[in-house]
């Protein structure tokens, strides 16, 4: 049975571990660097192979999806062998590492106070799983919206077997059947496993989408930054009781938020490893199309992703590298695409937020600064409460910001100091006007929504921030100095500043850190 | 100041996220351990699944079944989004998890309508009005219903 319940996800991690090694070759595959891997290429195999199965759906082959997941493995894994035969030829002339070179990327690896802070934050992460187990066992089923929603939508598919097509057109507005279908497609295949719809696959996928989260984001500040910068990111998302309480949940932000944070970390990459920009930039169009196939919001982030990545790199490196870049991105995007389309088109009916639109309606709420107000005071509340949990909605919103927020990222800031490494720059900038926008974004669907602003506020706002709360940990990791730099009682010797002694990549700038001022 | 925050300041700033960060995990740790004895030993959707699982034989594996509770159907809506009451729609969607594939309509008007009377039974005259017959009553206030279509 355990076999059975563990095969999907391992054949769905291996795929997605596979698929980085094709697209972000490295001859140094080192425990950092398989962990990145893990995290990056876990979530995407494990919503690929959803995809996957959705395609074998009206191919009527869904009953032979342990096979199909098999031979996609193959041939991910034979393709992984031959490019890596490749590499390791091209690997005995002088050349570098595809990803980012750690050693550089990784001042103070090994001290005293990476130790401690390591060990800390293995408390944290225990601690914290003790609180996911607590609220499962409080709530297997999740909370509301997983059995309104994702759980639901997961027993109808799979219960459903050849007439799951029936259940879009079944009237069931109030389940939001126009929902994309990653994570109930993801739970459908792990019952398709072991052959009942078993409450623990649901629980399983809430579990590893919060790991791979935290993992993801730890793991990319250390590639990028450094391990300190890392442990203390992971910290600050489980120091979120909204976190590891919606993780909990099985709702489909926490998945969101990961495909969110996958996207501007793979975006990121491709600076410190020039010679690997396409992989790293066609990986980051699939994770934004994961996002678009994981919740409706999702389509907003591609549409503002694509639009950053083609501003950003038209202002820093012309047109005609915005448009190989962006080129790249939709050549990952679009096989995810083509699936959200047909779904859209075929089987989901109307979203409830386009009920009578009409013109007229629209220009009433845009004019209406009322609206604004109201939106701009929950934005506000929410900005700094959204990590203490959910809304009392018979109280309604109130300032509770808790012990960890966005005022203590901040405070961290201020304390620590901007360092920014140049060839980072336009990817920040790139992130910060990605969350900004959806920022923006979020705001105008509330100024034009059709529900009562009030309860649409009080009951979506705080998972609408949630989902980009690892996003914003990562932006202001790689912005703020890192710790090490600070003197260390019986650890001056290892700073961040100390000059790096490997020999600078070709066709890398050499480093230019900022020091604080 | 300046020099100050230049000297201790990453020093701080890492002390400080440790210390509410651990705080912020640890807390919440112990609410949940707090809270672990008062928590039921099966959760209330179980219960509630375990409750409309014994209709699954009585229905037919496919199709729309209606549904009536103690209030009209038009107010189970309705009191959740004015955040008055949202017993009743959590046992309406619960009907509805617990029996898919079958479709639970929001409604009394189909030829088998599932009564769920957990919270009390309708207001007098609803069930005859609606026409709707007793095929089966599985106590707890779980009453499947036929609809006599000449009331």
């Amino acid at each position: 049975m355990i076999v059975f319940f563990l095969a999907p996800l391992l054949l769905s991690l291996i795929s997605g571990v596979l698929l980085t090694f094709i697209f972000l070759p490295s001859p140094k595959n080192d425990l950092q660097g398989l962990l990145l891997r893990l995290f990056v290429g876990g979530g995407l195999g494990i919503c690929l192979s959803a995809c996957l199965y959705f395609v074998s759906l009206p191919a009527g082959l869904s009953g032979y999806i342990p096979l199909i997941d098999l031979a996609a493995c193959l041939v991910l894994g034979l393709i992984g062998y031959v490019l890596m035969k490749r590499d390791r030829r091209e690997a005995e002339r002088p050349a570098e590492s595809q990803l980012p070179d750690r050693k550089a990327a990784l001042p103070g690896t090994g001290s005293k106070l990476e130790t401690w802070i390591a060990t800390i934050f293995a408390v944290e992460l225990l601690a914290s799983l003790g609180s996911f187990l607590f609220a499962f066992l409080k709530e297997p089923h999740g909370k509301w919206d997983a059995w309104l929603i994702w759980n639901m939508h997961a027993r109808f598919l799979y219960r459903s077997g050849e007439a799951w097509r029936e259940v879009f057109a079944g009237g069931m507005d109030w389940s939001h059947w126009d929902y994309p279908l990653l994570l109930p497609l993801s739970i459908v295949r792990g019952w398709k496993y072991i052959g009942n719809d078993s409450i623990y696959i649901p629980a399983a996928f809430a579990l590893l989408f919060t790991l791979l989260t935290l993992g993801l984001l730890l793991c990319a500040l250390a590639f990028l930054r450094s391990r300190i910068q890392g442990y203390l990111a992971a910290m600050i998302l489980l120091g979120t009781p909204f976190f590891i309480m919606m993780g909990a949940s099985q709702f489909a932000d926490v998945p969101l938020a990961f495909f969110m944070l996958a996207t501007l970390v793979l975006l990121c990459l491709p600076a410190r490893s020039p010679e690997n920009r396409f992989g790293a930039t066609v990986l980051a169009g699939i994770a934004a199309g994961l996002c678009a196939w994981t919740k409706n919001e999702g389509l907003l982030f591609l549409l503002i992703v694509t639009g950053s990545l083609f501003g950003t790199t038209l202002y820093a490196d012309g047109w005609r590298s915005a448009r190989k870049k962006t080129v790249r991105f939709l050549a990952g995007t679009l096989p995810i695409l083509l699936i959200v389309i047909y779904f859209k088109t075929q089987l989901s009916p109307a979203n409830d937020l386009m009920e009578g639109f009409s013109l007229t309606v629209a220009a009433a709420k845009l004019t209406d600064f009322s609206r604004y107000a109201e939106i701009a005071k929950a934005f506000f509340i929410t900005g700094i409460s959204f990590t203490q949990g959910l809304i009392d909605l018979r109280v309604g919103m109130q300032l509770n910001p808790g012990a960890v927020n966005i005022l203590l990222l901040i405070v961290y800031l201020l304390l620590t100091g901007v360092r920014i490494d140049d060839r980072d720059r336009t990817g920040l900038v790139r992130t910060a006007a990605v969350l900004l926008m959806i920022l923006a974004g979020y705001f105008f669907v509330y100024v034009m929504t059709p529900l009562d602003l009030g309860y649409h506020l009080a009951t979506s706002l705080n998972r609408l921030f949630l989902q980009l709360w690892p996003s914003v940990i990562f932006l202001f990791f790689m912005t703020a100095g890192a710790p090490e730099t600070a003197p260390y009682p019986g650890d001056i010797s290892r700073t961040a500043s100390k000059p790096s002694t490997t020999k600078p990549a070709k066709g890398n700038k050499p480093k230019r850190i900022r020091e604080p001022k | 100041m300046a020099n100050v925050i230049a000297k201790y300041g990453a020093t701080a700033g890492w002390l400080l996220l440790v210390l509410l960060t651990g705080y912020a995990v640890m807390n919440l740790l112990w609410q949940n351990i707090r809270l672990y004895p008062s928590i039921a030993e099966t959760d209330p959707v179980t219960i509630h699944e375990a409750r409309i699982a014994q209709l699954r034989p009585l229905l037919p594996p496919s199709g729309a079944v209606g549904y009536v509770t103690t209030v009209e159907n038009g107010e189970i809506f309705a009191a959740e989004k004015t955040f008055t009451n949202v017993e009743f729609l959590a046992q309406y969607v619960l009907t509805q998890y617990t029996l898919a594939p079958r479709i639970v309509r929001n409604s009394p008007d189909l030829p088998l309508v599932v009564g769920n009377f957990i919270d009390g039974p309708p207001a007098p005259g609803f069930l005859e009005k609606n026409g709707l017959v007793p095929l089966r009553d599985l106590g707890d206030g779980l009453i499947l219903y036929r609809k006599d279509r000449k009331p």
